[in-house]
């Protein structure tokens, strides 16, 4: 009885179990016999002695979600085995995963960004695609072509594509013929070792969507990503329906490609995990506009990894705005793998709600000669809403003559809105230009007056500050109807809450 | 010494009628002026007592009220004693609003409708603060005196209500709002103003056909509006912008504070072009300056001068008026006319 309550007690709370070594000499015998029973048979496909360590060290919790992903993934079809880099991607998160565990707020990382509230629902994940009539309400206001992607799943029925030039690949990994491309996927995939959630996502992918673009090539019109969450628990009901979209983008030296990611909720109100993973692989010379919107359901979790690959002389511009998700955290990976890189990240996070938005991104610098721009803003208009930024630029030695800065600015709006951030800069090299600043502030005064010295009115005045704080990032997106988009967007979520703040 | 000649040359070069005004009884015309000079010396004896009476009724009688101005024989609106009172200032002190330092110490300054005023003074003198003030800047506090424009305290209202009474006060140093484009903020300005004329607001595209008409007015190209508000403006741009916005808003009264500095000749000319283009016998103009340059295109009716916080005044005793007389004669070369009696120190240049 004694036993099963400690055994109970280290799986809803393992970090301390992590943090003090010396208790696994106690406890591991029962953590191990719990982990046995539940794991071993599926993920531990290494010998014995390796198992049991990682058996030892593996947070009994992530085992867990480890393990339902894994039956959500197992299809139902004995026959229709994996294409191979998919069955390569969840053999190696599901590796990987053995040695993360739960990340608690004494992780640097998390120091800040409170996952308890996944750690405390039931995780479920996702393993039917969703019907196709749920989705034709959310998508009707589409004009544009666009692959749709709900809950993880390709749905092919409503997504269209204008013609692509040839050798373009746009869609699942299962359709990829062609074998020059396939081996390329091959060569890429999961070229990065990521947190907890990238090797979650790893073990949980359903697909793996593929964006290809071959040598030289230029596509006009961007490559539209529209991911929609359909299942969801209600608020109260602690149950957390999670799905792992996973995209690969391929570009080959010279292409050139706008890809916009857009993650929409069917309801506002619905409580889902999404736990994304883009990976972009940008050739020699060629050159990535990413744009990214988030606006999920204010009751979701969604947590992104964006990792890029920069080959020599290669552009990657990166515009988001997001704003949905109860917690939401997008993390950024830049890896410069060639000198005269040019990288530019802008982002806006906006809090409405009692709402979290953490932006980590992390930017290394290994050649000579990189170019990067970083802005990142965020507005808290609620005072238990909260921002995250660390914002990491790593120059090393060899990357001299390199040109980066990096801003971030903050609107706090309302008394104990909360915001943390962290701009920093390790710099190696000795010859190069970096700077970083960090502001905080409510709207200036003086700019207010200039407003209202003209007759507008404070509350005016405020929304079209506010307003023009985000302007600045919505108005990098390259392509123009998402422009406006993201604008009315926002000044719809930010319009009842200028009475608010206007005091 | 040398401001007592200042005074006689202004007497010199008055004219007969205004001569007669400063010429006492009982005192030898030639020697009047001579006979001062020792008694303006702190050393003067008590002796020449009456000679300081004298001088007194000489600025109670030449100066009554409690405005100092210059008039220009060539003022195209003209100072109108029957005209409107449109902005009536009585006594205003004030104070920054965080330190408490007093900055305004009684300004008095009565401004009709169709006037041009300007007021002149160092650095630090209160000019642009007597500004701030008016049009109802957060960082300064009034502590005393009334404010009334077109028979309403003008103290009791926020500053957009200020605004929207028909105050305009173009900044000195606009500030820059990233964002926020130029035509936006116009259109934005001009349509809080027709609510409260109850007239129909302007969507974009009426309003750039509007606002496109004023462009030529301040010599500036249409792509000015799409750029963001003073964002990387140049200085001479930043005050083009502001009359621009006087042009797009109109104003009953426009208080100009230093819309001269920083300007080449060429910009000074359509700063002054555009203002000259806004008056009307209804429009009053208050403009602040350190330069002479800007009241040759600009004529006032008057010119006043601040000093501590207050706008010189008879009351501030004689040492004070001939520091005036000498401010007066080293700011514009040209000389002082004519003094007269009729509102305050009225001085008429030649």
């Amino acid at each position: 009885m004694a036993a099963s309550a400690l055994a109970n007690t280290l799986c809803r709370n393992p970090t301390p179990f992590f943090l003090c070594p010396h208790l696994s000499q106690v406890s591991a015998p029962r953590t191990k016999i719990k982990i046995k029973s539940k794991c071993r048979p599926r993920i531990l496909t290494k010998s014995n002695s390796i198992l049991a360590t990682y058996a030892v060290l593996s947070d009994p919790f992530v085992l867990q979600i480890a393990e339902t992903l894994e039956d959500s993934v197992s299809s139902p079809l004995p026959t229709s085995s994996p294409p191979s880099p998919l069955k390569k991607l969840r053999d190696m998160s599901s590796e990987s995963l053995l040695s993360h565990s739960w990340p608690s707020r004494k992780d640097e990382p998390f120091r800040f960004t409170d996952t308890s509230f996944i750690k405390g629902s039931q995780i479920l994940p996702i393993g039917s695609p969703p019907h196709e009539s749920s989705l034709l309400s959310i998508l009707a206001d589409t004009q544009l072509p666009s692959l749709v992607i709900a809950d993880g799943y390709i749905v092919n029925s409503l997504s269209e594509f204008p013609a692509l030039p040839d050798g373009v690949f746009v869609g699942s990994l299962s359709n990829l013929s062609s074998e020059a491309a396939m081996k390329r996927v091959l060569e890429f995939l999961s070229n990065f070792e990521g947190d907890l959630f990238w090797s979650l996502n790893g073990v949980g992918a359903q697909d793996l969507i593929v964006v290809y673009v071959p040598e030289g090539c230029r596509i006009e019109s961007p490559i539209y990503l529209r991911y929609l969450s359909i299942e969801g628990s209600e608020d109260a009901s602690n149950e957390l329906p999670m799905s792992n979209p996973r995209v690969l983008v391929l570009l080959e030296k010279g292409g050139e490609v706008d890809i916009i990611e857009e993650y929409l909720s069917g309801d506002g109100s619905k409580c889902y995990w999404t736990n994304s993973v883009l990976e972009a692989v940008i050739g020699e010379g060629a050159t990535l506009n990413h744009s990214y919107v988030q606006s999920q359901s204010l009751a979701a979790a969604h947590i992104k990894w964006t990792s890029v690959r920069q080959e020599s002389d290669s552009t990657y511009k990166l515009v988001e705005v997001s704003s949905g998700g109860k917690l939401s955290r997008h993390n950024v990976h830049v890896q410069q793998a060639g000198p005269d890189t040019v990288t530019e990240l802008s982002t806006l996070h906006l809090s409405i709600s009692d709402q979290t938005q953490d932006l980590h991104s992390k930017l290394i610098l290994d050649h000579p000669r990189g170019y990067s721009r970083q802005l990142h803003k965020c507005i808290v208009a609620h005072s238990q809403g909260q921002a995250v930024f660390d914002g990491n630029f790593r120059v090393s030695r060899y990357a001299q003559q390199t040109d980066a800065s990096q801003l971030t600015r903050s609107l706090l709006l309302v008394p104990r809105a909360t915001v943390n951030v962290k701009p920093n800069l390790q710099i190696v090299a000795d010859d190069v230009k970096c700077s970083h600043g960090a502001a905080i502030s409510d709207l200036e005064d003086s700019q207010l007056f200039y407003f209202r010295a003209r007759g507008i009115d404070l509350e005016m005045a405020r929304k079209a500050l506010i307003f023009s704080f985000g302007a600045e990032v919505i108005n990098s997106f390259t392509y123009a109807p998402l422009r406006e988009k993201a604008k009315s967007h926002i000044a719809e979520l930010l319009n009842p809450k200028f009475a608010a703040s206007s005091l | 010494m040398a401001a007592a000649i200042q005074v006689a040359t202004l007497h010199q070069l008055s004219r007969p009628t205004t001569a007669a005004l400063f010429t006492l009884p009982s005192a030898p015309k030639d020697g009047i002026f001579t006979a001062s000079t020792h008694k303006l010396m702190p050393s003067g004896s008590a002796g020449l007592g009456s000679n300081r009476q004298r001088f007194r009724r000489l600025c109670l009688r030449s100066v009554t009220a409690s405005v100092a101005a210059i008039d220009y024989p060539m003022s195209r609106y003209r100072h109108d004693e029957d005209g409107k009172v449109l902005l009536e200032v009585k006594d205003l002190t004030a104070v920054i609003a965080e330190s408490q330092q007093r900055i305004l110490n009684g300004v008095n300054l009565t401004v009709h409708e169709g006037e041009v005023h300007a007021i002149m003074g160092k650095n630090g003198s209160g000019k642009s603060t007597f500004a701030k003030v008016l049009s109802g800047h957060p960082d300064y506090e009034v502590t005393g005196g009334t404010v009334a424009f077109k028979g309403e305290n003008l103290l009791d209202m926020e500053p957009e209500e200020r605004s929207l009474a028909g105050i305009f006060m173009s900044f000195q140093s606009p500030v820059e709002i990233p964002g926020v484009s130029n035509a936006d903020f116009l259109n934005m300005a001009y349509n809080a103003r027709q609510r409260k004329l109850g007239q129909p607001e302007l969507g974009p595209i009426e309003f750039f056909t509007y606002v496109y008409s004023k462009l030529d007015l301040v010599n500036m190209k249409t792509d000015f509006l799409n750029r963001n508000v003073n964002e990387g403006f140049s200085g001479g741009e930043r005050k083009r912008n502001e009359i621009l916005q006087l042009a797009v808003l109109g104003a009953e009264l426009a208080i100009l504070d230093e819309i001269d500095s920083g300007l080449d000749v060429d910009a000074l000319q359509d700063v002054a072009k555009a203002v000259n283009g806004l008056l009307s016998p209804q429009n009053s103009v208050l403009i602040i300056t350190h330069y002479q340059r800007l009241l040759e295109y600009i004529k006032p009716s008057y010119i006043h001068i601040m000093e501590n916080g207050r706008i010189f005044d008879c009351k501030l005793g004689r040492v004070q008026q001939l520091t005036l007389r000498r401010y007066l004669l080293q700011k514009f070369t040209m000389p002082v006319g004519r003094i007269t009696s009729t509102n305050g120190f009225h001085v008429l240049l030649k």
